[in-house]
């Protein structure tokens, strides 16, 4: 089937390898993106399965709440309170102010290398999305030094 | 007692350096030269010296200057390469092996007989997350496009065949050298050992040592192939992944894979095999010793066993010059196609995907992700693409497994 240039490169038209690497070059890239097409179809299905978005299941909630609350009075209130013996960690946006007030002190004081008598925070407000720098800058650290 | 110690001089290894003479002996001292080189690349410069080490120690102890049939001889290359040590010329002589052979003869047997990569595979399965590539299927694609390098350099090395009379390379030598843009030695290894034993310790050094240059050789071409505003594009988070599709997928994977290019199984259902041991959760043990202790185990012996075959006769020609050249066309081929099928995604998403992860394409885990993010980094700090490129990287090593498959069902039975 193949020549005996192709097989062992001894005297090997120019032609020849042309025609040899691109018939396999088109063969071979065939098979490969059909392989990987085949198992993204696989995947996209398993989106359709497994997966429920949040966001519709949000709104499915927001709904039943918005129905609730014409009959439960001050349930919106109940929500936001703040629970003095919550033992389970905090969401980021639940976290209760004046614990977050004196994180943000405590931090301030850290970096300025001062006391927390020193400083008064008057108002403090999210610069970047929902990731503060600490995380921003020990992910970066840990990826640059992981491998 | 006089002809004791001069008995015992002859048996030295210098004496046995004498012996060899002239141009021999050139040889050997270049090789291990050449060694104590890579040592030196490994410890000193840290160029993936998990394998570079024991590859180039390997290399140092079958280059030594031991007296031809001496018991101290670690490894024959011959009884694996020269049909005339070969029953009926084809298949290696194992009885003779196990009778004489050194240490390394008996360990390269599970380099010869397919075993170490597909070992290596179930380590690296083990300590693969697919979760990035099951949130975003699209980025699959790029793995499979960052295989044009592997095909390129396919045609390349018959091309260069067909240039240079002192190079020939047939179309096994010549999948063996593209296999090398796939930036997965286990895989490049498992198809060299099938269709171009000879080149084995040429192509696994050029191929270790590339992935390990992959910080330097991957940024400029993407820096060429990337418009600035492009790559400062953020990805939208990731859906979170189900420990049901996690553990459906390897399975599913290697259905697909047995069904299609069964050639693949031996690497890709290791693979998966290893993924599904972690994903389970109920084999912690098992997925814990895949990917700890049994594969810094294969890698070692598959390390010392590979450089154990680099011989002065089979490493020191211009067909290694012409493997290392290739490896790096493959490399930065592999690179731009990734790239390439990332700025078509970037466009018809109207921006939504940042092309940088398509170099992540290649293989090389995690390193080509970990590329991707830091170059995405420099332009947006605020920017972490390092998940979204780990689904092409992930993807990757499946295609270059398909890959290999595709060429080990075309030539390795001609």
């Amino acid at each position: 089937m193949y020549s005996e240039a192709l097989l062992t490169g001894k005297d090997l038209p120019l032609s020849e390898a042309l025609a040899m690497g691109g018939e396999t070059t088109v063969i071979g890239l065939s098979i490969v993106f059909g392989v990987l097409v085949i198992l993204m179809i696989v995947l996209m299905l398993f989106k359709v399965i497994f997966y429920k978005d949040p966001k519709k299941q949000t709104k499915k909630v927001n709904e039943a709440k918005q129905i609730g609350m014409k009959n439960v009075q001050g349930g919106a209130e109940a929500v936001y309170t703040t629970d003095k013996n919550h033992n389970e960690p905090y969401e980021p946006d639940e976290i209760p102010e004046d614990e977050l007030v004196a994180i943000l002190t405590a931090a301030v004081a850290s970096s300025l290398n001062t006391s927390t008598y020193n400083l008064r925070i008057k108002s403090y407000r999210r610069v970047d999305g929902r990731q503060n720098a600490w995380n921003r800058a020990g992910l970066t650290e840990t990826i640059n030094n992981r491998y | 007692m006089i002809e004791s110690f001069l008995n015992f001089l002859q048996n030295t290894g210098a004496a046995a350096l004498f012996a060899y003479g002239g141009m021999e002996a050139i040889k050997t001292i270049v090789m291990i030269i050449i060694a104590c080189l890579l040592l030196y690349l490994a410890i000193v410069k840290k160029f993936e010296p998990l394998l570079l080490m024991p590859i180039a120690f390997g290399m140092l102890l079958s280059n030594l200057p031991v007296l031809k049939d001496s018991p101290a001889l670690m490894m024959h290359t011959e009884w694996f390469t020269d049909t005339q040590y070969m029953i009926d010329g084809h298949f290696i002589d194992v009885g003779k092996i196990v009778r004489e052979g050194g240490l390394l003869d008996l360990l390269y047997l599970g380099v010869k007989l397919g075993i170490y990569p597909p070992l290596i595979f179930v380590g690296i399965g083990a300590m693969t997350d697919f979760g990035p590539l099951i949130a975003n299927p699209k980025s699959i694609l790029l793995g499979a496009a960052a295989q044009f390098g592997v095909f390129f350099t396919f045609v390349g090395a018959l091309v260069l065949s067909a240039l240079v009379p002192s190079i020939m390379f047939g179309v096994k030598e010549a999948a063996s050298i593209g296999i090398i843009g796939g930036a997965d030695g286990p895989t490049a290894i498992y198809v060299t050992k099938t269709l171009a034993p000879a080149l084995l310790p040429a192509i696994a050094v050029a191929a270790y040592s590339y992935m390990a240059l992959i910080p330097v050789i991957q940024p400029p071409i993407m820096k060429l192939m990337t418009r600035k505003k492009d790559r400062m594009i953020v990805m939208e988070q990731l859906r979170p992944v189900s420990k049901t599709e996690k553990i459906l997928f390897p399975i599913i994977v290697t259905i697909v894979v047995a069904l299609i290019i069964p050639d693949a199984v031996s690497l890709v259902g290791c693979l998966m095999l290893g993924n599904l041991l972690k994903e389970s959760g109920v084999a912690d043990r098992l997925a814990k010793t895949v990917q700890n202790e049994l594969m810094n185990i294969v890698t070692i012996f598959l390390g010392v066993t590979v450089g154990a075959t680099a011989t002065a006769s089979s490493f020191l020609s211009p067909q290694t010059i012409g493997i290392v050249v290739l490896g790096l066309v493959a490399f930065c081929f592999s690179t731009a196609g990734g790239l390439l099928l990332g700025n078509i995604m970037c466009w018809l998403t109207k921006g939504k995907v940042n092309p940088l992860i398509g170099s992540a394409g290649v293989s090389a885990v995690p390193m080509a992700a970990r590329v991707s993010q830091q170059v995405g980094q420099k332009e947006n700090p605020s920017n972490f693409l390092l998940m979204h490129a780990m689904g092409p990287n992930v993807a990757g090593v499946i295609g270059s497994a398909v890959a290999a498959g595709v060429f080990l069902a075309m030539f390795s039975n001609i």
